[in-house]
């Protein structure tokens, strides 16, 4: 079930508040979890089996790895088999068949598919489950006894198939003591219709000029340029808007997670673009992968070794395509440039650091959506003239003009300007008057806007769905 | 404060729907798309394991929200006003004219349709009559400044793939004005002129004085609905004589010859007045004009808009016959047809050459 969606607006959300809200504090895991698992079944009805399962392994494997935590060698047993269990199901469902293609491709053999279908958001609730044993294994969290607490923490749908990647250290205390509050909740709320807003008025409309420009029989030059701008954005609010939404629902329910954008487009480098976009995996790659390798505590050659793995690996955790290992790969080489080369002249500049953060970003978003090398690097071509397309063409004018108030809108909004326009506002004991009035209706006309849209629109695809 | 009321109105506005969703769903056929709703899917252990109930249901939810072509007019509004969309949905407002962007150009659909035509020609025509004529209308986003194919290009496709006919050029005798503002169609007042210019091409004279009469009812065409943004209805005009009033005109829809009317104003009140025009879509109608001067017959293959013109050519002719090859297959055509030296005209536009799967 999607968030932007009628059903999830005004059927499933409506009655999840209302059981979560008149249900006694200690049932309230419970609500959550049931009402997780109709949300993940409602898509999903075969894989909500294999998620309990995950969820049951993770829980005994978990008590087990906490109980033998004096015995070095059974503890670590007992935390290499749910890294096998977890990594192991994510290998089946989600790069079985990538890797048979290239082994079939590499040995001329002709080993069947297998065709799985890749469980939604199973990405996620791995990278959960991991880090939740890795962290008890280490000390840092206690092992959760409740097994619904556990449960819950894993399948809570705000954030279930899109994230953010919520660390079960950072919500251990709100499973069993949050307390839901009326500012906490319309905090939430702001959070929801906004991040509704960035995905249906925005995200989505972007999404329309993508896929019109890669049905385009009439590409130039200029409508390459375009088609990556506006991807580049899409992907941007679509992912944002979702986590956006995923933490406003989890204030509602009384959790904090974790921001998972900070206006990654104004970022002076890749590192620092990688420091503001999609936090929760940056951060998860950091603490469970780089680090223990050595981070860059080593020697250099070893660091950049480090730093390959660890963008090929994020690349890779976005899908089963060579198209991600390429995207990951291009970062890797951008980050170790960086370190070791351009980092300082980076610091120094505001306006070449800026552009050249942004065409990086644009190309790798390009290979990122294509939908193999080739189209990836022959659109890369396009923007640079080859290929033989005209500079411009009727299609790349009249799309232009028909989105550039969007493109405009959606510019803007990927800078900090709106959000320092409202807080300078709120400074001022007048405009924060005629702020707190309107406020909720703004928010109000928002979210009947967007029912609008819903109502009338059937385009409406998750991006993240597939990782 | 501010948050407890955002709180308290965002619970309200979201079980208000909700209940209004549960209880008070929009009826079952929407008049403004001319559709059959989404109905509540099937409840079963197997819908629901499928995942067939869940979609079932989300389109259920999203069809029959209530208010839905409120909702959609606002979403209209939004697009066309605030973000200055240059369409919705494919849908263009522009100088008081709604219309549908029809793009690309697909070049297979022309290769389609006339290799179609070339089947009928070598089955049924060749050798009965050289007289065979080809013309194309041109949907109005021909006349507006918006983005369209290469008209000429699909224009020398079909030209190509039908040499045995002879091409009858509307395009300059057409303008923007001579279409509904709110339908895809032309308007019959308009087109005496480009009746003319085939009349002339296949050598048959029309000359004929009409009356102009007026429907009484405001003509919402088909975009009006899709589009939902207010555009002044339009007029329904059409013509009579006495030629006109005398023919006989039988339609064949049922399957069998059944009597029926140049101007069916029964088909006008339902859901698209321009059924007025011979009662809209059928296979096969003909039209006997006891009044014509000499035995001539002309055959039509056509679509929707030759049921407007039509009328326009009936006093050359002794008999009309008009195919619509969507509706009957093509094979099945020889035996209702005699193409016997008459006059062969292929009559489709733009929109339909463009998009020519539904041929049968």
């Amino acid at each position: 079930m999607l968030f932007s969606s009628i059903p999830f607006l005004y059927y499933f959300l409506p009655l999840v508040l209302i059981l979560y809200f008149i249900s006694p504090r200690k049932l309230r895991n419970s609500v959550l979890l049931l009402s997780s698992l109709v949300f993940y079944a409602w898509g999903e009805p075969k894989y909500v089996f294999l998620m309990a399962i995950s969820i049951l392994v993770g829980y005994v494997l978990g008590l087990l790895i906490e109980k033998y935590n004096q015995n070095k060698k059974l503890s670590r047993l007992f935390l290499i088999l749910s890294i096998v269990f977890s990594l192991g199901s994510l290998a089946y469902f989600k790069y079985a068949d990538f890797f048979i293609e290239n082994f079939n491709a590499a040995t001329g053999l002709a080993i069947p598919l297998l065709h799985v279908a890749l469980p939604i958001g199973i990405s996620f609730y791995t990278f959960q489950l991991l880090s939740y044993t890795i962290d008890v294994y280490r000390g840092e969290v206690k092992a959760q006894k409740n097994i619904i607490n556990l449960a819950a923490y894993i399948s809570m749908f705000p954030q279930l198939i899109a994230g953010p990647i919520v660390r079960y250290s950072d919500v251990e205390k709100s499973l069993s003591t949050r307390r839901e509050s009326f500012d906490m909740a319309a905090e939430g709320i702001r959070l929801f219709i906004l991040g509704l807003g960035k995905k249906i008025l925005l995200a989505n409309q972007l999404g329309e000029l993508c896929e019109i420009f890669k049905a385009s029989t009439d590409k130039s030059v200029a409508f390459f340029w375009l088609y990556a701008i506006a991807f580049s954005l899409h992907i941007y609010f679509d992912f944002s808007g979702y986590s956006d939404m995923a933490r406003g629902l989890g204030k509602i329910f009384g959790f904090d997670f974790m921001e998972n954008f900070n206006y990654p487009y104004i970022s002076k480098s890749v590192t620092e673009f990688w420091r503001r976009w999609h936090i929760s995996l940056g951060t998860w790659f950091r603490d469970y992968v780089y680090i223990p390798l050595g981070g860059n505590r080593v020697k250099p050659l070893r660091h950049i070794l480090n730093i390959l793995i660890v963008w090929m690996l994020t690349g890779f955790w976005h899908g089963a395509e060579w198209t991600f290992i390429a995207w990951g790969l291009f970062f890797a080489v951008l980050l170790a440039l960086e370190k070791f080369f351009i980092g300082d002249f980076l610091k120094k500049s505001r306006i070449i650091s800026r552009f050249y953060t942004l065409i990086a970003v644009l190309l790798s978003f390009v290979v990122f959506n294509a939908a193999n090398l080739n189209e990836g690097f022959s659109y890369i071509g396009g923007m640079f003239g080859s290929g033989d397309f005209p500079l411009v063409s009727n299609e790349f004018f009249y799309y232009f003009k028909s989105f550039l108030p969007i493109l405009a809108i959606a510019i803007l909004g990927a800078t900090p300007l709106p959000k320092k326009l409202v807080l300078s506002l709120e400074k001022k004991p007048f405009t924060k008057r005629i702020s707190d009035i309107f406020e909720p209706l703004v928010l109000l006309i928002l979210l009947f806007i967007m029912t609008a849209y819903l109502v009338d629109g059937s385009f409406n695809p998750f991006l993240y769905f597939r990782f | 404060m501010k948050n407890k009321i955002t709180c308290f109105l965002f619970a309200f506005v979201l079980l208000l729907t909700s209940v209004l969703c549960i209880f008070f769903p929009e009826d079952e056929f929407s008049e403004s798309e001319r559709r059959v709703l989404a109905s509540f899917p099937e409840i079963s252990g197997e819908t629901i394991l499928s995942g067939d109930f869940s979609k079932g249901f989300e389109e259920y939810a999203t069809d029959r929200f209530p208010f839905r072509d409120f909702f959609r007019s606002v979403k209209t509004y939004t697009s066309e006003y605030v973000f200055q969309k240059s369409d919705n949905n494919g849908l263009i407002l522009q100088n008081g004219h709604l219309t549908r962007l029809d793009y690309p150009l697909v070049t297979d659909m022309q290769d389609l349709a006339a290799n179609k035509f070339s089947y009928l020609y070598e089955k049924f025509i060749k050798g009965k009559t050289d007289k065979i004529y080809l013309s194309i209308v041109p949907d109005k986003n021909y006349y507006m400044d918006t983005l369209k194919y290469d008209y000429e290009k699909l224009v020398g496709k079909m030209r190509e793939g039908m040499p045995y006919a002879r091409y009858i050029d509307l395009f300059p005798t057409l303008s923007l004005s001579d279409y509904y503002t709110t339908d895809s169609h032309w308007k019959q007042e308009c087109i005496t002129d480009a009746a003319q210019t085939i009349a002339s091409e296949m050598n048959v004279k029309i000359d004929a004085k009409y009356t102009v009469n007026t429907y009484p009812e405001p003509f919402y065409g088909v975009y009006s609905g899709q589009s939902l943004i207010k555009v002044p209805p339009d007029t329904i005009k059409y013509l009579t004589n006495d030629i006109l009033n005398g023919c006989k005109v039988l339609d064949y829809n049922s399957g069998m010859a059944k009597p029926s009317f140049m101007y069916h104003m029964e088909k006008a009140k339902g859901k698209d007045m321009y059924e007025l025009f011979l009662g809209g879509n059928s296979p096969l109608i003909t039209i006997e004009n006891p009044a014509a001067k000499e035995v001539r017959e002309l055959v039509i293959f056509r679509d929707s808009f030759a049921s407007s013109l039509t009328p326009l050519l009936v006093p050359g002719y002794s008999k009309i016959t008009l195919v619509d090859i969507r509706y009957i297959m093509s094979d099945f055509v020889g035996g209702f047809v005699n193409f016997e030296d008459a006059d062969v005209l292929f009559l489709y536009s733009t929109s339909l050459l463009n998009a020519s799967t539904a041929f049968k």
